[in-house]
């Protein structure tokens, strides 16, 4: 090979780096200098829980998409609700219900894997020595929900079950526990006849610790729903929500990327759409009365 | 047992020490259970407030694991063996245990599925544990209770730890201060009261040895007082000593020291082979020096001879004054006897020396016994007693003179003796009578009475003179006994011949200066009166020997006599020491001159001078004379010639027995005063005159 050749490879290759460099620079999604991407994270854990297990994938999602990314945490749901309402966050992971109410200015792009599973069900529980072994006899009994109204599995789901089996809202006594975790616990400790979960609560760990499993069980169980998603504004450029979505959707793929996953209590992220969760839609306008 | 100072001292400390510690540590022990309780409960309120404070919230909320959360945390603080949290109604929302609880772990391995609030009801009968109950409440409703227990058994374990902690240290600062007071006592008191112990010991073996005096303290002085006490006792004992082995007149050793000499020469000369003699001396008449010049000048003298008797004999040899005028001579390595002789003859010179006492001028002589070991005598006893015996007969012998002890002194010495006993029973057995001799007046032989005269009818022995048993009853003391017999028999007989109708006169009878000491006039009253026997019909003979004792006491019995109206005479006038003053001084009846100056008369002018000068001065103090002896007309002549006023003798009559004198009474008052005194009386022969 002569000096010649070599030297015009050389130049050929430099051009090449220049182009590419020049589109990157002209990509306004990929520009730092764009401002910080927001991300928020609905209050399931507390603000410092929340800002420990998700400030490594802000990390990651900063070093991917090369812009600053803050975590904004919230107290509680109403504030973190009045932050989807007030559009605050770029990027958002919430529970299906959020989504779906707030799907008219966000758009999902992933949703979570827990346990190894992209879905998860509802279900109701009940203490084996209760006697109940039919929804029907809730029927003015007490159930204990995790959350609130507008937690997706913990209550909607339940609820939805108890009145595709023909009970009333009004016929039953709804309380509410702060969490899912914590009904469950509920009824073991026999302060209602119900509690209203996810269909993997009795084999968390938290529980097994806290109390005798074996004393519950499974009054009923819902279909798989996708499990929480993550959206983003939509008004976000095709690019940029296409990276985010590739960022999240890639960490699964290294090392690094699952030890951040398991910081947040994930076991992956994969890619989700709107159509993924009318099964939730349909559920949520059986309980709430029709509107999402 | 015996327990020493040290051990009762050291007991004693324990005792106190471990009363003390025991009780600090007792007292200890319940204030640190109490305190510890106290923060038991303090710190189980301060949870309690804290979790019924802030489990409301988590309550309501239905939060379980918050409530777990704060239950858990609360176990995870000591001494917490449970933390629940239950319902108004009891029902138990949540709860944690200690699982290191010993009967929770205890009921863990028991298996089996226990609910809380039986675990707790059971947990809570251990008594160990503090129960408390806390109420939740809000908005003044209440939501439930939090239960804590806090287990006391950490600080049981630990108040046993501090048990057995507080015991070895109270033990450990027992035993150091028990060590350190123990030593402290035992060098500050035990060493000096060791040392005080022991230099007592050497003062009772009688070594005296100063005890050193270290400190000013108590022991120090108690050690200043008894070196003070032992230095005492030393000079107190070599007194003692000096006193027991020495004279203190003469400064020579005294009669034990001779003892203890003559013991250790018999020792030695036992082990040479050799001999030595014991010299006795005893001065002559130096009771009349003492009674005439007074006894300082005796002593004087007695010290002056001393000093006279070391100087004349070698260092070797040991002069010792055994008392009195007793001295003892010992001469080791005697050769022969000889040697002795001359040293005998040296010291008699040397005693016989005049010499210059206060003025005057003194002359004495002394006699000398000797005894040689071992021909006389192989102990100390029998070595004084011969030497003393010989010192006696030459002393009997003539005075100033040196004999050498002889198995013939023994002899005579034993017969004394036996003469002794036999007299002391004489009396019992009737041996004793009493004789009389007639005295009578020399102008015509006219009857006066007679003299008392005793006689010893000794079996076996004969009639034995009482020129000699009369000095040994005196030396022995019996004349008091035989005196006082003389006297009763004398009263007797006096009122048996006076009740018999006869005229018996006056007797008179002889009174020993021995038994003049006895307050003889009381017991002479007594037999008057139990006799009845009247004053003139007594007489009392008494020597110039008497006088010479104590003249106070003297002259009280001297006028006692004379207050019950009895007569005095002073017998063997001219024989002693004739002193005028004694006439002037005690008042005397009757001058009694002696056998001896009547003797001579009237060939021998020096008699006849000396009777006549005796009459003359009778004449002159008014006292009538009675000359003893008689045994011639041509004397009897002579006498009466001068004027003396009675006579006694075998020319007049005999000594006769009591009968013989009832007889010759009897005779003269029915045929008259000359039908018996023809100077030819029958009486019996006698060998000697009475003298008592």
């Amino acid at each position: 090979m002569g000096i010649h050749q070599v030297s015009i490879r050389a130049a050929r290759r430099a051009g090449i780096l220049l182009l590419l460099c020049l589109t990157a620079a002209a990509s306004p999604a990929l520009r730092a200098e764009d401002g910080p991407l927001v991300l928020g994270i609905f209050p399931r854990y507390n603000a410092t829980e929340t800002t420990t297990r998700y400030t490594p994938i802000a990390d990651y999602l900063q070093q991917r998409l090369h812009r600053k990314v803050t975590l904004l945490t919230s107290k509680d749901f109403q504030s973190f609700w009045r932050g989807i309402e007030e559009r605050r966050y770029d990027i958002v992971q919430y529970n299906q219900y959020h989504y779906i109410r707030s799907a008219k200015t966000y758009q999902v792009i992933a949703h979570n894997k827990e346990f190894g599973k992209s879905t998860m069900a509802g279900a109701l529980y009940v203490r084996k020595d209760s006697g109940i072994t039919d929804l029907k006899q809730l029927r003015g009994r007490t159930v204990l929900f995790g959350g609130g109204e507008d937690a997706m599995i913990s209550y909607i789901v339940p609820m939805y079950m108890m009145l595709q089996a023909g009970l009333k809202k009004d016929e039953i006594k709804s309380e509410f526990a702060v969490t899912p975790i914590n009904s469950v616990i509920g009824v073991y400790n026999k302060l209602a006849e119900a509690a209203g979960s996810a269909d993997n609560a009795l084999g968390q760990p938290v529980i097994r610790n806290a109390i005798d499993t074996d004393q519950l069980t499974a009054l009923a169980v819902s279909e798989q729903l996708l499990q929480l998603p993550w959206a983003v504004k939509r008004t976000t450029p095709t690019k940029l929500r296409e990276a985010i979505q590739a960022a999240l959707v890639n960490l699964e793929g290294t090392e690094a990327g699952r030890n951040i996953l398991k910081t947040a209590l994930l076991t992956g992220i994969g890619k989700a759409q709107d159509r993924d969760y009318d099964p939730h839609r349909k559920m949520v306008r059986a309980v709430t009365g029709g509107s999402d | 047992m015996r327990l020493g100072l040290s051990a009762k001292f050291t007991i004693t400390v324990l005792v106190i020490l471990l009363c003390t510690m025991a009780a600090n540590t007792l007292y200890f022990l319940g204030t640190s259970t109490r305190l510890h309780e106290q923060q038991l409960l303090e710190r189980g309120r301060a949870l309690g407030r804290l979790v019924s404070l802030i489990s409301p919230e988590a309550i309501l909320g239905f939060d379980f694991l918050l409530l777990n959360d704060y239950t858990r945390e609360v176990c995870s603080q000591p001494d917490v063996a449970y933390g629940a949290i239950l319902t108004p109604q009891g029902v138990p929302i949540s709860h944690h245990v200690d699982t290191s609880d010993p009967y929770i772990r205890k009921r863990a391995r028991q298996g089996g599925s226990v609910e809380i609030t039986e675990l707790i009801k059971k947990r809570e009968g251990v008594e160990d544990l503090i129960r408390l109950d806390f109420p939740i409440t809000h908005n003044n409703v209440l939501l439930g209770h939090f239960l804590v227990g806090i287990s006391r058994e950490s600080m049981q374990s630990q108040l046993q730890r501090q048990v057995v902690i507080q015991a070895v240290v109270t033990s450990a600062i027992v035993l150091f201060l028990s060590a350190a007071i123990y030593g402290a006592f035992r060098f500050n008191v035990l060493f000096p009261i060791r040392r005080l112990i022991s230099a007592s010991r050497e003062v009772g073996r009688g070594r005296f040895t100063a005890v050193e005096v270290k400190t000013a303290d108590e022991l120090g002085q108690l050690a200043q007082a008894f070196n003070a006490m032992a230095q005492e006792v030393k000079e107190e004992q070599a007194k003692l000593h000096r006193q027991a082995n020495f004279d203190v007149l003469t400064g020579l050793p005294n009669r034990m020291m001779a003892f203890d000499r003559i013991n250790l020469e018999i020792h030695r000369a036992r082990r040479t082979g050799q001999r030595f003699a014991v010299l006795f001396i005893d001065l002559d008449n130096f009771k009349s020096v003492n009674d005439t010049l007074g006894h300082a000048f005796g002593d004087e003298l007695l010290a002056a001879i001393g000093a006279r008797l070391q100087e004349s004999l070698r260092e070797a040899d040991t002069v010792a004054r055994l008392g009195g005028d007793e001295f003892l001579i010992l001469v080791p390595d005697v050769v022969g006897e000889v040697e002795v002789e001359k040293i005998a003859e040296r010291l008699l010179q040397s005693v016989s020396e005049p010499r210059d006492l206060n003025g005057r001028k003194v002359v004495i002589h002394c006699s000398v016994g000797i005894a040689i070991y071992p021909d006389n005598g192989e102990n100390v006893e029998t070595l004084m007693a011969n030497a003393d015996n010989a010192m006696y007969q030459a002393k009997a012998l003539q005075e100033g003179s040196a004999i050498f002890f002889t198995e013939e002194m023994n002899v005579r010495l034993r017969e004394r003796m036996q003469m002794e006993q036999d007299l002391n029973v004489a009396i019992e057995l009737g041996q004793l009578a009493l004789h009389f001799q007639p005295i009578v007046d020399t102008a015509g032989p006219r009857h006066r009475g007679a003299e008392a005269l005793i006689r010893w009818h000794r079996p076996e022995k004969g009639l034995v003179s009482p020129a000699d048993f009369i000095p040994l009853a005196e030396a022995t003391g019996q004349i008091v006994g035989i005196g006082d017999w003389v006297l009763e028999q004398a009263c007797r007989c006096w009122r048996g011949w006076h009740d018999a109708g006869l005229n018996p006169g006056f007797l008179a009878i002889n009174v020993s200066r021995i038994q003049f000491r006895k307050r003889f006039s009381r017991r002479l009253a007594e037999l008057m009166t139990a006799y009845r026997i009247p004053a003139h019909a007594l007489e009392f003979e008494i020597t110039e020997s008497v006088l010479l004792d104590d003249h106070h006491q003297v002259a009280e019995e001297l006028a006692s006599l004379r207050a019950l109206g009895v007569k005095l005479a002073l017998d063997d006038f001219g024989t002693g020491y004739s002193s005028l003053s004694y006439l002037k001084r005690f008042r005397f009846d009757v001058l009694k001159i002696d056998r001896s100056f009547v003797a001579g008369l009237p060939r021998n002018p020096d008699d006849v001078s000396l009777v006549k000068a005796i009459l003359a001065m009778a004449k002159g103090l008014d006292l009538r004379v009675l000359a003893e002896g008689v045994e011639h007309h041509a004397q009897l002549d002579f006498l009466a010639a001068q004027g003396c006023d009675f006579a006694q003798g075998y020319l007049i009559a005999r000594p006769m027995s009591e009968d013989a004198y009832r007889a010759f009474l009897k005779e003269r008052q029915t045929k008259g005063d000359a039908s018996n005194l023809t100077f030819i009386h029958h009486a019996r022969t006698n060998t000697g005159r009475g003298t008592v």
